[in-house]
């Protein structure tokens, strides 16, 4: 432990644990803050990493040096690629994770790192001086010293829980207590603030449930990583279970509904609409006849399970209730009772695409402080924080990435220039492009980015280059290879396309549906050995397949970033720009948008706004030329 | 009637109407004097209006005056608000206005200029019915539409493991078609509204003395063009533009090609080759009373692409000789070849309404038939974006139907949604917008 850092991340939650070892990958002396070590990399919420456009984030933290991919493969219990059945592109890896053993795999990767120190204290407060941050105060008086601070303190900032209609208590998580000094400290500093909610459900013994009456699913067979880098042992895999809520759940909630925190009238905040209460689903679709309701392995040494689908603020005597209608859990004995959680957000407009705030030099926010949910949406921003941190110290240049680079390119820009009215999930819906921003080919986008400024350590670097090299391998190979039509007769019958006539390209076949590139390749005489090359086939197999429309994509990616090339001052005096409509004057003044591509996707932002911006902007740089010649 | 436009326009009418204490109250009609702002001398008597932005046409502070007309007035009181502060509009700087802050999509923007130029109750009508967002209307449902189908298929992607199926393919597909078949039916028009711009070049064809210089005579003299005036009205001296039944047409005089030599000589016609490709209709003329000379017989045989109505000249004459209908000798297989056929005398007008009443059904069929229910594309631009977003929509079902992932397809319909929010309005860095509102040559 020492006096002074570059950098200094105050939280051990996923962004804290990304954003520390990014920075001391960086080559910056680090220190992590945060109450107790022994919680880095909890999983507060559900016992599983990634899932849709989530899991493709997990990839690309991975990617650019992370521990999550890791930490994920190392403590994973079951895996299912979601939509396997539809396009590669859109392919989600998830994992049910052991929640005792990705915290420990967490800890043992930090611990590893030169650069990092790890301490245990609360912070009290930030020492800011001339708009700029110079380090943090615990409460026991110890001051640490720091060029930049990254606050990632998730929903602990006056944290407030509720179960059942009572007025709730202060907590940041369940049984933990609640950072209010901070909160005080933060907000003094003149930053915006609002409130949001969100919610877990209840945990239950396992040895109570009754699997005859419950649906198992297992997870795929596979041994997919996560990591393009590390190879992690697997651990063994178990089960999930499916079971339903009905009719009999429905009545229950209703009839003691003025009993929920939510319907109660004690919460204040907004919580995520896709991410409901039981009391929501109930009130909100009284028409469902059912509910899914998942139950998620906790861990290898653990009965406990998790019940996915029923999180609520109604008081324990009810959830207990509503569980034992649910077939299966007739008998269950709960282990946790589930909450709902309102806390402190600073809403993201006040960040820079760097995530560092624009009114305070050298201070950056990540995760759920943001007004974000989600692990992977947490784990994400904490890397990008803690990269541009530590450049900040190294005096480079910050490193941004566009929306067409990679889902945490759309996840900041969306939170600095949308806002947020609601905690802020990921959708593949959310990317303009999609069809670029896919798992298989994380390393190829960002690897190179991160290795280029410096940000993997010399057996990632390694990693990287062996997998580049094996998909260019096989991209050239695809893409030189002619095809005898004999060779392929079989195989292309089975897939049920036209015989050939003559001698084409292997490309050029891999661009029929059903081809299949492993096939292809073994019809030729040659087999794809081993896990790296299996992950490098996927990645080679998608883009060319869907060649054109990746390139198609590629070419608005580009038109865009030529719009994006108008670039706009921060400190365009927008409130004098009258023929911008009031409202637009407002969000612009509030956003300040670094180019006009991303003023555009500003909400409340017309495309007349945007024409009048883009004369208000030439009108003043005329006539700041001309105010010499008078 | 002179307007201001503009935060200050209230404050530059009380510095011209001394009586006025203060600005009027909004849209009420106000009886002033107007004196000039320097020596105070008289100008006029005035109905002045107030609009206050944003409910106004330029969505700014607006004032309208309304004066005695003449020439001297309205420029002495537009010279008095110069001085008092306000400065001349540049073409189309009123409407451009209006674009910027709103009030009109460019669609809209379009139409005023198309409104102000029509020179066809058939035009007028289309150019309303855009400005009244007839068309962006349409567009605008055609982009939600879209919009939509890109929706069903993502919400399966981003919830695989919600309760819900997923939309079946089967529904995608059909909602799709529906937009196709919109599409298709709007572009259907596409062709004959940009002639209506333009009028329809119609080329009156004939031997010399058939009759051709009376029927063009009738024609342009009965419904004369409303601003021949102008130059650029038609291409050139032997054009001259007219509305027949409401819509324009570009008729051209060969007569006087008789100078210029530009007869196909041998067949004996006189039709200016130059328009022969580009015409939208020729009228080949031929008297009533002669049968067909082998120069005519030649010219339907090989004739154009565009399509050839024959008009008996002169039928009038049958009746004095008492001739009976059908000495023309027209072959039957030629008949078939006819756009159409007509009978006219340009002595008694006998037979002019069936040509004003044929000419139109033939050029603008997919309009006349549109009525008001589907908006006329009057403009290239309009027609290119809807064909883009056309192939873009069918590409998108092919791909489905060819087995292509759901994300793969659906970057058709983004592409078709984006070519139908240019439609609407265009952000440009550089100088598109400029090009649209250069079309303005008036002040409006």
């Amino acid at each position: 432990m020492r006096n002074f850092y570059g950098v200094i991340v105050v939280g051990g939650g996923h962004a804290g644990a990304e954003a520390a070892s990014a920075s001391a990958r960086a080559g910056v002396r680090t220190l992590l803050i945060t109450p107790d070590l022994s919680r880095i990399g909890q999983m507060s919420c559900n016992p599983a990493i990634g899932g849709v456009a989530k899991g493709v984030v997990a990839r690309e933290v991975d990617a650019l040096g992370g521990l999550m991919g890791q930490a994920t493969d190392a403590s994973r219990i079951q895996f299912r690629m979601l939509n396997r059945s539809k396009g590669p592109a859109v392919w989600g890896p998830r994992a049910q994770c052991d929640r005792a053993l990705y915290p420990l795999a967490v800890r043992r990767v930090l611990e590893r790192l030169e650069l990092l120190d790890l301490f245990q204290d609360m912070v009290s407060d930030l020492i800011v001086d001339k708009g700029r941050v110079r380090g943090v105060r615990t409460p026991g008086g110890l001051v640490f010293g720091a060029e930049t601070v990254v606050v990632t303190t998730g929903t602990f900032l006056r944290g407030r829980i509720h179960i059942g209609g009572e007025q709730g208590m202060d907590a940041g998580r369940a049984g933990e207590a609640p950072s209010l000094d901070l909160a005080e400290g933060l907000e003094g500093l003149g930053l915006e603030v609002a409130r949001f909610k969100t919610g877990t459900p209840p945990r239950i013994d396992g040895r109570t449930v009754d699997f005859q009456k419950v649906e198992r699913q297992d997870g795929d067979v596979s041994n997919y990583r996560f990591s393009a880098y590390a190879r992690e042992p697997i651990p063994e895999q178990r089960p999930c279970w499916i079971t339903w809520a009905g009719k009999d759940l429905k009545s229950v909630v209703l009839e003691n509904l003025e009993r929920s925190a939510l319907y109660g009238g004690h919460i204040s905040g907004q919580g995520p609409r896709y991410c409901p209460s039981i009391e929501d689903k109930i009130v909100r679709f009284p028409d469902a006849p059912r509910h899914q309701v998942f139950l998620e392995p906790e861990g290898l040494e653990t009965t406990e399970l998790y019940v996915n689908g029923l999180s609520t603020s109604l008081p324990p005597d009810v959830q207990l209730e509503i569980m034992r209608t649910i077939p299966g859990l007739e008998e269950v004995v709960m282990t946790k009772v589930g909450y709902a959680i309102e806390y402190d957000y600073f809403p993201p407009h006040q960040l820079r695409q760097t995530l560092e705030l624009k009114q305070i030099e050298g201070l950056y926010f990540a995760g759920q402080i943001n007004g974000t949910t989600g692990y992977e949406e947490a784990a994400g921003q904490g890397i990008v924080a803690g990269i541009n941190a530590a450049l900040k110290v190294r005096g480079e240049k910050s490193f941004v990435l566009g929306r067409d680079e990679a889902y945490l390119g759309v996840l900041i820009d969306d939170l600095v220039t949308k806002g947020v009215d609601e905690p802020y999930r990921l959708f593949t819906s959310r990317a303009e492009f999609r069809l670029l921003l896919r798992q298989d080919n994380a390393p190829r986008r960002l690897g190179l980015l991160a290795k280029n400024r410096g940000l993997l350590t010399l057996q990632q670097d390694e990693a990287l280059r062996e997998r580049l090299e094996e998909e260019n391998r096989l991209l050239h190979w695809f893409r030189e290879t002619n095809i005898e039509p004999a060779r392929v007769e079989e195989l292309l019958s089975d897939a049920d396309s036209g015989a050939l006539h003559q001698p084409v390209r292997a490309s050029e076949l891999l661009r029929r549906p059903r081809v299949d590139g492993r096939e292809l390749l073994s019809a030729m005489g040659k087999s794809v050995q081993g896990q790296l090359a299996e992950e490098a086939l996927i990645a080679v197999e998608v883009e060319l397949k869907y060649e054109g429309y990746v390139r198609r994509e590629r070419e608005r990616a580009q038109r865009l970033r030529e719009q994006a090339g108008f670039v706009l001052s921060e400190d365009l005096p927008y409130l004098e720009f009258l023929s911008l409509s009031h409202e637009a004057r407002e969000k612009l003044a509030g956003v300040r948008p670094a180019t006009l591509a991303q003023a555009a996707r500003i909400p409340g932002v017309s495309p007349a706004d945007l024409q009048n911006l883009i004369l208000e902007v030439r009108r003043l740089k005329s006539s700041q030329g001309s105010t010499l010649a008078s | 009637m002179v307007r201001v436009s503009g935060p200050d326009a209230g404050v530059l009418l009380c510095r011209l109407a001394s009586d006025l204490a203060e600005v009027p109250e909004p849209r009420r009609a106000t009886l002033v004097k107007l004196q000039d702002p320097d020596d105070g001398s008289s100008l006029d008597r005035a109905v002045v209006t107030f609009y206050q932005g944003p409910a106004s046409y330029t969505g700014e502070n607006l004032v309208e005056l309304t004066c005695h007309g003449g020439r001297l007035v309205p420029s002495l009181i537009a010279d008095a608000l110069m001085r008092a502060g306000g400065r001349q509009a540049t073409p189309g700087e009123f409407t451009k206005r209006a674009y910027l802050r709103g009030k009109l999509d460019l669609v809209q923007v379009e139409a005023v200029a198309d409104l102000v130029e029509a020179r066809s109750r058939a035009m007028h009508r289309a150019a309303l019915g855009h400005l009244e967002r007839g068309l962006s209307r349409r567009i605008t449902k055609l982009r939600e539409g879209i919009v939509g189908l890109e929706a069903m298929l993502v919400h399966h992607i981003d919830f695989p493991e919600e309760d819900d199926p997923p939309v079946p393919v089967t529904r995608i597909v059909d909602e799709a078609s529906w937009i196709i078949k919109e599409i298709a039916k709007m572009l259907r028009t596409a062709p004959e509204g940009q002639l209506l711009r333009e009028g329809a070049l119609t080329v009156l064809a004939g031997q010399p003395n058939v009759g051709k210089s009376s029927l063009y005579n009738a024609l342009v003299g009965e419904e004369r063009a409303i601003v021949t005036e102008e130059p650029g009205t038609t291409r050139d001296a032997l054009e001259v533009a007219v509305q027949l039944g409401g819509f324009p047409f570009r008729l051209v005089d060969t007569a006087g090609l008789r100078d210029g030599g530009e007869r196909i000589e041998q067949l004996g016609i006189e039709v200016a080759r130059r328009y022969l490709d580009s015409a939208d209709l020729v009228l080949l003329c031929v008297s009533a009373i002669d049968r067909l000379s082998v120069g005519e017989l030649a010219f339907l045989s090989e004739a154009t692409d565009s399509p050839v109505v024959l008009v008996e000249t002169k039928i009038d004459l049958l009746a004095k000789r008492d001739v009976d209908y059908g000495g023309l000798g027209l072959p039957v297989d030629m008949r078939e070849k006819l756009a159409g056929h007509l009978r006219v005398s340009a002595m008694t007008g006998e037979g002019l309404d069936q040509v004003k009443q044929l000419l139109p059904e033939l050029v603008y069929s997919a309009v006349v038939s549109a009525k008001e229910e589907v908006p006329v594309l009057t403009r290239r631009r309009h027609a290119l974006a809807l064909e883009v977003a056309l192939s873009e929509v069918s590409d998108f079902t092919e791909a489905l139907a060819d087995g292509l992932p759901a994300e793969v397809a659906s970057t058709h319909l983004r592409a078709a949604a984006t070519a139908l929010e240019e439609i609407l309005g265009v952000i440009s860095v550089d100088d598109v917008l400029d090009a649209v509102f250069a079309e303005f040559c008036v002040g409006k």
